[in-house]
Order: structure tokens, then sequence, then C-alpha cells
């Protein structure tokens, strides 16, 4: 799948970058090479750029550079705790924490 | 001392990596900007004295890389390659080694004299990050020298590694990093192959070779034109076969993956992080900065506060110059002999240094402000918050903050176009912002909407009018990055660089820099040209008419009437005689030629004065209708706006027509001069005046033929 059609929170590994020769070449200097994982932290408020964090570095693009990265999902953003990591724990109401 | 030796150090390092900051530290106030060949990337030079030595220091654009895809990287390579530098310092920032590191793997293949200075010690210590230099000397095979660029320290330190490299008495050792064996194979036959060729003898050919490898274009042209380059061809075919059979890629992911393993190898043996906490303070801040409801009103309020701080902030310090040259002109004035000579002296230069000096505060505000938000780490995210808006017209979402600034005034917001680093994204933006209404236009359209609408409808006609510079200026980027501009947009792959606190030494030293800028570049062509003006407006003179002053003035002061209703006579003449010398000038002449072109416009020879007169300062349209159109009204309303409204030559329409017009049309000599200065070519300010020029007659066309229509 690709980088674009992720969600906020969720983790991904790298596993091809397609786009034209500068881009691509800034994104695999900036780490984006195979295998790299990465999280999505969030996307612009009106949508596009996307933010990722990979290895610690806050990265932004528009989808329409993050559409020729393909990725393997790791793990889903429901499965993760995110957000305001204190106030995570109140709203799960009804669930064992 | 004439035995003084000299070395010649530069700063490579990423962006944010503390270069500048190391640089200032390093030479003071002992600097120089140029620009390096060919291209319009600044060039910071300076220069310290060491010991016995004389130290040149040149700051190199931040880079993450030194491929040839952008300018400040094909500097960078070709600096290190052509001026060979004694040293290279390789500024690292200690909290983010791991992608700092990519560069230095990229200057270790480069063969050179390389340093790393390990910037921001400090903050390396504070988050408790060990980093074992010793393990990380022996794998990179440069010495590292810790320091901190914002407090100074170890400064004294790297100097000496400086010297000690330069005078040989640290060797480098050159370490190489293996690349995989396919890459390595290729490596090694290309390199051979380049050995070959005699002129290129002394070159680096594994750094060639790997170059070749990574498609570079650069080293390709450079290589092409050899015989041997048919051997390399095939070798660099099947590189790329191998690569593609083996690893299901091309040499030059694989080489970067191979350089991103290395670097991430040597952290695992050199670096302990302690467990970070799940969230750091910039994590917290970006939640709310970046925060889908939150991101755009946080946006427009540190927009506004910057708006604020430039012009609110601003204007009292503007009036406050613009009085003391007032003053100055009333002190100078009495001590030179009445006519030409004072004339050139007061109105012509003191009034013209005037004009370039009075946006002094607005510069310095509005970049202390910028490089307030540029350190602290906003600037990228506010690009990253509108950059949806900016691109669906082709602009980058950090043109956003120098087109509001040019409502403001146009000439420190073509100056703030040099965060965005595409030229073409530059030139876009540039050519924009005239657009935004700025502030000296604002007295025209309060005149003439005052005038001719009640207030109620006033407050429309201006909001309107605002309206329309917007639309027309993203109209023209949208258009520009369609055609001539196509090419070249910055990609939009950002770093947020995590939140810092500014110094405020380096705050105040940019915004120093700016206005010495301002002063020596644009200010000798901005006071040129407003002297130009100044000479068209009063030359030539006609002698008849400075003659009927005289003896018209003779026969009222002859006359017996009261003290007060003389005085009262003499400005009646006094004025009228201003106006037929304004009339008898080169400007006035123009203004007449003008009279064919701008009739359909609904403009008289007298509106065509003060259009050429506003090319100095756009509020000047105000004072010249003021001159001009004073003639003979001498009894009933004689306010400006009373004066206009009962002309014959103007109407409702008129007025529409010229406030679309001077929003429009070509901005004023100093905002031609800084752009002029920022584009750094003379041929597309006047491709942009000439399309201004169009749009603002089709505009005013058809704004005076609908108001005909209507009103």
């Amino acid at each position: 799948m690709r980088l674009s059609d992720l969600k906020a929170g969720d983790r991904a590994e790298v596993t091809s970058v397609a786009a034209e020769p500068a881009v691509r070449r800034r994104l695999m200097d900036l780490g984006l090479v195979r295998g790299t994982e990465l999280e999505v932290l969030r996307f612009a408020p009106l949508g596009d750029p996307i933010e990722i964090n990979c290895k610690g570095l806050l990265l932004t693009m528009r989808l329409n550079e993050a559409q020729g990265i393909t990725v393997n999902k790791l793990e889903a953003a429901e499965a993760r705790q995110s957000g305001w990591p204190g106030l995570r724990k109140r709203h799960r109401f009804g669930k064992s924490a | 001392m004439s035995t003084q030796k000299s070395i010649t150090v530069a700063l490579a390092g990423n962006p944010n990596a503390g270069k500048s900051s190391l640089f200032n530290a390093l030479t003071g106030a002992h600097q120089r900007v140029g620009n390096f060949p060919g291209v319009t990337i600044e060039k910071h030079e300076g220069y310290l004295d060491y010991k016995e030595y004389r130290i040149t220091v040149v700051d190199l654009p931040g880079t993450y890389s030194l491929t040839p895809y952008s300018p400040e990287e094909i500097v960078t390579r070709r600096f290190i390659i052509d001026e060979k530098p004694d040293v290279v310092v390789n500024v690292v920032e200690g909290t983010n080694l791991e992608r700092n590191l990519m560069l230095t793997v990229q200057l270790m293949e480069m063969e050179v004299d390389l340093l790393v200075a390990l910037n921001m010690m400090d903050e390396v210590e504070q988050k408790g990050i060990a980093i074992d230099l010793d393990q990380l000397e022996q794998l990179f095979g440069s010495h590292i020298v810790p320091i901190s660029a914002r407090n100074r320290k170890g400064l004294d330190e790297l100097l000496d590694h400086v010297v000690s490299v330069s005078e040989g008495r640290i060797t480098i050792r050159k370490n190489k990093i293996t690349f995989s064996a396919e890459v390595e194979r290729a490596i090694d036959r290309i390199a051979a192959l380049l050995a070959r060729e005699r002129e290129l003898d002394g070159a680096n050919h594994r750094w060639m070779a790997i170059k070749l490898l990574e498609n570079d274009r650069e080293i390709y042209t450079q290589t092409q034109k050899y015989p041997v380059w048919v051997k390399i061809e095939l070798a660099l075919q099947e590189a790329i076969a191998e690569c593609g059979r083996l690893h299901s890629t091309d040499p030059e992911a694989l080489i970067t993956e191979d350089r991103h393993a290395f670097v991430r190898g040597a952290m695992q043996e050199c670096v302990r992080k302690p467990k970070a906490p799940r969230a750091s303070a910039s994590d917290y801040i970006d939640m709310v900065v970046l925060n889908r409801v939150l991101g755009l009103p946080v946006f427009f309020l540190v927009v506004w506060a910057i708006f604020q701080l430039t012009f609110t902030l601003g204007s009292p310090l503007m009036d406050a110059l613009d009085y003391a040259f007032g003053l100055l002109s009333d002190t100078v004035a009495p001590h030179l002999p009445e006519g030409m000579i004072r004339s050139i002296f007061v109105d012509g230069i003191i009034s013209g240094v005037g004009s370039v000096v009075v946006f002094l505060p607005n510069i310095v505000l509005l970049f202390m402000g910028l490089s307030f938000l540029e350190a602290s780490g906003y600037m990228a995210r506010a690009a990253f918050v509108i950059d949806k808006v900016m691109h669906r017209f082709g602009l980058h979402g950090k043109s956003f903050i120098p087109m509001i600034t040019g409502f403001g005034c146009s000439i420190p917001a073509i100056m703030a176009t040099r965060t965005l680093k595409s030229r073409s994204d530059r030139l876009a933006t540039i050519m924009t912002i005239p657009f935004m209404s700025c502030g000296a236009k604002l007295p025209v359209y309060v005149l003439l909407a005052g005038a001719f609408f009640p207030p109620a409808t006033a407050a429309n006609v201006m909001f309107g009018i605002y309206l329309l510079g917007i639309v027309i200026g993203l109209w023209t980027a949208w258009l520009l990055k369609s055609t001539v501009l196509k090419s070249d947009s910055e990609p939009f792959v950002m770093e947020l660089p995590p939140y810092r606190w500014p110094t405020f030494t380096s705050v105040i030293f940019q915004a120093r820099m700016k206005a010495v800028m301002y002063l020596k570049k644009a200010g000798t062509l901005i006071l040129g040209a407003v002297i130009l003006i100044w000479a068209a407006s009063n030359f030539p003179h006609s002698k008849a008419l400075e003659a009927e002053l005289a003896t018209r003035k003779a026969k009222i002061e002859a006359t017996g009437v009261a003290p007060e209703a003389k005085a009262e006579q003499l400005r009646t003449l006094q004025a009228r005689i201003d106006a037929s010398q304004l009339e008898y000038s080169l400007a006035g002449r123009s203004g007449k030629l003008l009279e064919p072109l701008i009739r359909p416009l609904g403009f008289d020879w007298r509106i065509g004065i003060s259009l050429v007169t506003g090319l100095a300062a756009k509020e000047v349209v105000v004072s010249t209708l003021g001159t001009i159109f004073s003639i003979g009204h001498t009894s009933g309303d004689t306010t400006l706006s009373g004066i206009l409204r009962s002309d014959p030559a103007f109407s409702r329409a008129t007025a529409l027509s010229l406030m679309v017009f001077v929003l429009l049309y070509i901005p004023c000599v100093a905002a031609v001069g800084v752009m002029k200065k920022e584009i750094g070519a003379w041929k597309p300010v006047l491709f942009y005046s000439a399309y201004v020029m169009l749009v603002a007659w089709i505009a005013s066309f058809i704004t005076y033929r609908l108001a005909l229509l209507w009103m």
C-alpha cells in the first residue's frame, strides 16, 4: 500500500520509493529507504501535506509525493496508544486498561 | 604581522545544524555577503585572526546531501572541489546525529581534509545522550570536536584543530565506507577506467565512480566527452542490471541504503540515548499548533502578530523618521539660496534619502519577527499548515508570510521571499506581492472612495479593491507557474525542526544584516530613481512662469488690502504657478502625452501626471492630485475631495477606475529596485512591469465601462 493511504497513527515499513529523481533522492537522503520504519503523525489541518516520524525525524511531504512511497503496514492506529498520553486512559470507557 | 599565514575553512552541514551560529561566533563583524558565481545563493565569507593565522571562513549553504539536484548542493560540491579549502568543517547537530552523519559520509567520500564539529553539545548533555567520541572518530577517520556555537564553547579547540589539520600535524585517515559487493566491483571498474584518462589526473576517481553510479548528471556531462566513456557506459549498464537482478533496486538506491546502514551501525556502536519519554515538549506543542482544529487559527494569529509587529509598531517609527527628515529640510532650507539649488537639496536629495530610509523600521521589525519564527522552528510548521491553499495556485507554503507582509509594504515582503529555496517559487511569490495592496496605496483609496461614495459604501468599495488585488495576484502566480515558471518547483519535503528558543543576538544580527543589505544594494537604486522623478517634475523650468509669479506678487504687495487677504491671494497665486510649472515639466508633458492612452479609462492628462509622479511612491498620487486640481478652485469646498467632486473630469466611474489602476500598475520605484536586487536581473523585472501595466489597463477599462453603464 502507499504511504498516502495510511491513517494518522499507523506504523509502516518502507518497501520502495518512486518519484521524480530530485524528490526521490531527497526522500532517500532523509532516511526513507527500504526497510525504514515510520509512523504517520498527522495530516495538515486542510488534509495535505502529511507529517511522518522517521527515525526521530519529523518529515512533511505532500500527498502527491507520499503516493510514490510504497509501504507495508505494521501496526494500525487503533491498536496503539496515541494522542495525549495522559488523557488516553480516561477515554477507554469500559475497557480494561 | 607580515608573516601571518592564511587558512581557508569551509563550513558544511545540514540546514538547522547551527552552521550560521558557528560562522557568526567565529567571525563576528568581519563578514561579507556576496553571491556564489552564476547563482543567486548568498555566499557568506568572513575572517578571524587566531594565533599567527588569518583564518578565512566560508559558510556554505545548508544541505542534506551532495546531489546535483539543488543549486545549494551544486554550489557546495563545486566549492569544495574547485576552491580546495584547506579544511572542511562539517557542522553536525549532536541531537540529530543520524541524519546529520549522512552528509558526513558523503563528505568522507570526497576525501577532503575533514573535521567534524559536533554542535549543540549542551543540549546533548541535557538530554542525557552519551556519545562515544573516540569510537566515532575511529569509524569516520576524522577528528570530532564537541562545541556549542550558541554558547561559544569549544571554539578555541575547534580552531586549534583547524590549524593542526592545515599544518599537517593531524592526518585525516580518510576512511572509505564499503558499499555492497556489486557496487564496490562497479566502482573499482569505473575508477580504473577513469584513471586511464590523462586529463583526469589528480581527480578523485572513486568519488566520480560513485557519483556516476548515482546517476549524477554533472559528472555524466564531465566524463562523457572522453573516449573512455564508451567503456564506462557499458560498466554502468552492467551494474544497473546486476543491482536489479540481485537486489531488485537501482545502484543509486543501493548506495543510499548502504550509507544509511553505515551510519545506523555507527549510531548503534557509539550513541546511547536514554529511554526517551513518549512525547517531548516539542511534540506537545505540535499537538496544539498543528492540530486539525487549532492549526489554522494559531497560524493566523501568528501571521497577525507579525503584521502588527511590523506595521503597527513600525508606523510611528516611520512617521518619526519622516518627521526628522522634514525637520532636516526645514533646518537646511533657509541656509540655501532660494530657487533651484534649494530645491535640488531639499526636495531632491533630502527627500530622496528620506524615502529610502523611511522603510528601515519596517524592514528591521519584520526580519526580527521572521528570524524569530525561522529559528524557533515555527516557520516550517506554518508552511505545513497553509501549503494546501498555496499549492493550489502553484505556490509554496512558505510563500504565504511574504505575501501577507505585502499588505503592509512590498519592500520588506519581497526581501522576505528569501526563505523560499527554489528560484521559480521565489519569482512567482515576488511577482504576486505587489498585487497585495500596500499601505501607501491606502490614502489614494481613502481620498477617492471617501469623495465619491457615502461612508458605508466607501468601506465596501475599498474592501472590493483589496479583494481584486488578491484575486489578480493569485491568478498571476498561477499563470506564471503554469507557463514560464513551470519547471523546478521546490519539492515539499521538509523537516520540522524541534522547537528552540532563538538567541537574542542572532535575531538582532539577522535584522541588521537585512537592513545593511537593503541600504547598500537597493538604496542607491531607489535614491537615483526618486531624484530622477523629482527632476522630471521640476524640469524644464519655465522662466516665463517665474517672471509672471514675480510681477503678480509685486502687484499684490502693492495693493492696499488687509494682510490676511494679501496672504490668501499670494497662496492662490503660488498654487496656480506651481501647478502650471508641473504642467510645463517633463512629468506634466508625459501626462499629456499619455492622455490618448488613458482616455479610455476615464483619465485626463492631470490624472496622468499624478500617475507618473506616483511612481516615486504611491501616496504621492494624492499630493499631485492636490497640486494640480486645486487650480482655479478658490471658492466653495476647498478640501481635495470637495474639489475632485466638483471637477467635471471626475465622476464615480473615474474614481473607481483610478483606484483599480493605482492598485495594479507598476509598484513604486523602491519596490522595483528591491525586486531587481532580489531577482538579480532586469529582464524579468521589465517584463513584469509591462505585464502589470497591461493588467492595470484592462482592469481599469472594464471597471470604467461597467461603472458608466451602472451608475
